[in-house]
């Protein structure tokens, strides 16, 4: 039998209640009467019912939900042939990944700061496609890096056993390396989801002419003190995440399940 | 008549060359084996009938038709892969069917079909299982099934055994030649194990360097090596140095043996092998040769002696009777038990010497 208040235990237990400690703070300050977070007056959905009523709250939320999912969606679709051209490219590959990850690891104010000045300079309209196009664009290194290692350790023969059964190039492509890639597309997918949605940093650079995402939102809205509609909506956000985590570790357990030889 | 013909082939990746020139025809129905060490360029071979890679130089001939140039999904061959390459995302059933959906044959006679493949494979109640609940040995039968499930006229294995452990492998092995026998197809199968080879096949094909050392039934190429590698990577064997005096003499460290070996000009530098368990030992006196024991090793199904002559060479002799360290013994063989190699001869050049002294046999009988 192991002791269960061990050392390290207890280090675990400390850490997690640390890192939830805030979140759970605003969830039950969600369900107060009163107006600050200054003292829990008594439970009520009151801010909810404001949250639900605010039409502005919830088109920033439903705005940025689309934004996120259309960029998430068309970044996978590039990433991931890039990731499969980056792999083909036997003599490059290198250079390819190191251009892929200067994006990744540059901070998102230089990021939306260029985007800025190259939407400015095209003429675009600052709005919902400037901001769609900045996501898609610092999307898709992320989906690279999550799909890469999978096709990497994807064996050669597997596409040449499809082409031995008579398969077309199409036919080889979308039903053995699309499947066989599958869990990195779908981490891809995931994490560039979440990227989408909390951006702040590249948004508030790009965002303009009355469009707005969430995170600008709650940042703007934040600077006139904090108003308990947030913490209701934070609430809702965290239940969303809750689920969505849960559904994708259904999904990743699954294709692992299957990828296993 | 040849289903499979190469005439003059060449291929090379990059600066290096991997198939020199390569020649051979494949008969319909039989079991080939194509054999050589790892880098030999045996995978390179297989890859160039599957239609993966095309040749440089040189033509590939199927049924007739010349085939260089024809993509791998249109060519009559199937491959069982080293890693199987079976597809993670589809159960046994759908790997086995995954070739009969791409014809667009039927439901009802994909399912007939796929079921009657994993049937010949032993896998006939396993149709719905997850790959990952089989095991390396089940894999390997489903890649089977999968590549006969095609009908294919001509099977590639690519040393498909070799994932296998020991007794599985031995198993696999009578599996495979029955199997052959059953479909009636031909069958390639390419290995580096020479025993695996002498077991299973009709016809070896030695592989090395980008050429072929030499082709023939097993028992052709175990008792009649064309040349040293052939003798030295197929069995064990004694390579030893030698010189013809004349027609059925040949002389070993200056002792002269009878041999069964003729046409070679009397005087000419020659390699004999002999077979370590065609080396009998016997008493110094009934000898032909009086050595000394320097080592035994218990195999199992014999012992490995290696013993030293009084001339100092050394004899590596495998007996079932064991022996002891130390111990002065006489080594004995018979006229057959010689085996005289040509340096450089071509196969071509080993069967006309051999049938030109076979026919004079023949007339003094």
């Amino acid at each position: 039998m192991k002791k269960f208040f061990s050392l390290g235990r207890l280090f675990l237990a400390l850490v997690f209640f640390l890192m939830y400690l805030p979140i759970f703070y605003l969830i039950y300050y969600s369900f107060s009467s009163g107006s600050r977070m200054d003292g829990f007056k008594h439970f009520s959905l009151v801010h909810y019912q404001t949250l639900f009523a605010d039409t502005r709250m919830i088109s920033i939320v439903l705005n940025t939900l689309i934004i996120a999912l259309l960029a998430a969606l068309i970044s996978t679709i590039i990433g991931t042939s890039g990731a499969l051209a980056i792999n083909r490219a036997k003599r490059s590959r290198r250079q390819l990944l190191v251009l892929n990850n200067i994006l990744m690891v540059s901070p998102d104010v230089i990021i939306g700061a260029s985007f800025l000045i190259f939407f400015t300079f095209l003429g675009v309209q600052l709005g919902f496609w400037s901001v769609l196009l900045s996501h898609i664009a610092f999307c898709i290194p992320i989906v690279v890096l999550m799909v890469l290692p999978q096709v990497r350790t994807m064996p050669r023969s597997l596409t040449d056993a499809a082409y031995d059964l008579g398969a077309s190039r199409w036919q080889a492509f979308s039903q053995v390396t699309i499947p066989a890639i599958a869990p990195g597309i779908r981490a891809g997918f995931f994490m560039a989801l979440t990227y989408s949605l909390d951006d702040f940093a590249v948004t508030f650079f790009v965002t303009g002419n009355g469009f707005s995402t969430l995170a600008v939102e709650i940042y703007s809205r934040a600077r006139q003190g904090i108003d308990l509609e947030i913490n209701a909506l934070s609430t809702v956000m965290f239940l969303v995440s809750l689920v969505l985590v849960f559904i994708y570790s259904r999904f990743s357990v699954k294709g692992k399940g299957a990828a296993v030889k | 008549m040849a289903i499979l013909k190469f005439a003059g082939v060449k291929k090379g990746f990059g600066d290096t060359e991997i198939l020199k020139d390569i020649s051979f025809e494949i008969e319909e129905g039989k079991f080939y084996t194509i054999l050589g060490p790892s880098g030999s360029g045996k995978t390179t071979i297989l890859r160039l009938i599957a239609g993966f890679d095309q040749p440089d130089g040189g033509a590939i001939y199927f049924d007739g038709k010349q085939i260089n140039d024809l993509p791998a999904n249109k060519r009559q061959v199937n491959t069982v892969f080293q890693d199987y390459a079976l597809f993670p995302n589809l159960n046994v059933f759908e790997n086995v069917a995954f070739g009969l959906r791409l014809q667009r044959m039927k439901k009802r006679a994909i399912q007939l079909r796929a079921q009657e493949a994993l049937a010949l494979v032993h896998l006939g109640g396993y149709a719905h299982r997850e790959l990952d609940e089989l095991s390396g040995g089940q894999q390997q039968r489903v890649a089977i099934a999968r590549a006969i499930a095609n009908r294919p006229k001509v099977l590639l294995l690519d040393e498909a055994l070799s994932a296998l452990d020991h007794k599985l492998r031995k198993e696999m092995q009578t599996e495979l030649r029955q199997l052959q026998r059953q479909l009636g197809i031909t069958f390639i199968f390419v290995t580096h194990d020479q025993e695996e080879a002498l077991a299973m096949s009709d016809q070896i094909m030695i592989i090395n360097e980008g050429y072929i050392e030499q082709s023939g039934t097993p028992v052709d190429i175990y008792d009649e090596p064309l040349n040293h590698f052939v003798a030295d990577f197929i069995g064990e064997s004694n390579i030893i140095p030698a010189t013809m005096v004349k027609d059925f003499v040949v002389e070993i460290n200056g002792k002269q043996f009878t041999c069964v070996d003729a046409g070679i000009t009397p005087g000419e530098a020659v390699e004999v092998v002999l077979r370590p368990e065609d080396l009998d030992i016997t008493t110094v006196e009934s000898g032909k040769l009086a050595a000394t024991v320097d080592s035994q090793l218990f195999r199992g199904v014999d012992y490995q002696i290696m013993v030293h002559d009084r001339d100092g060479h050394e004899w590596k002799i495998n007996s079932i009777h064991k022996t002891t360290v130390g111990k002065e013994i006489g080594i004995t063989f018979d006229p057959e038990d010689i085996h005289v190699m040509r340096k450089g001869e071509s196969q071509a050049a080993f069967n006309a010497r051999l049938a030109s002294y076979q026919e004079v046999d023949h007339d003094q009988a």
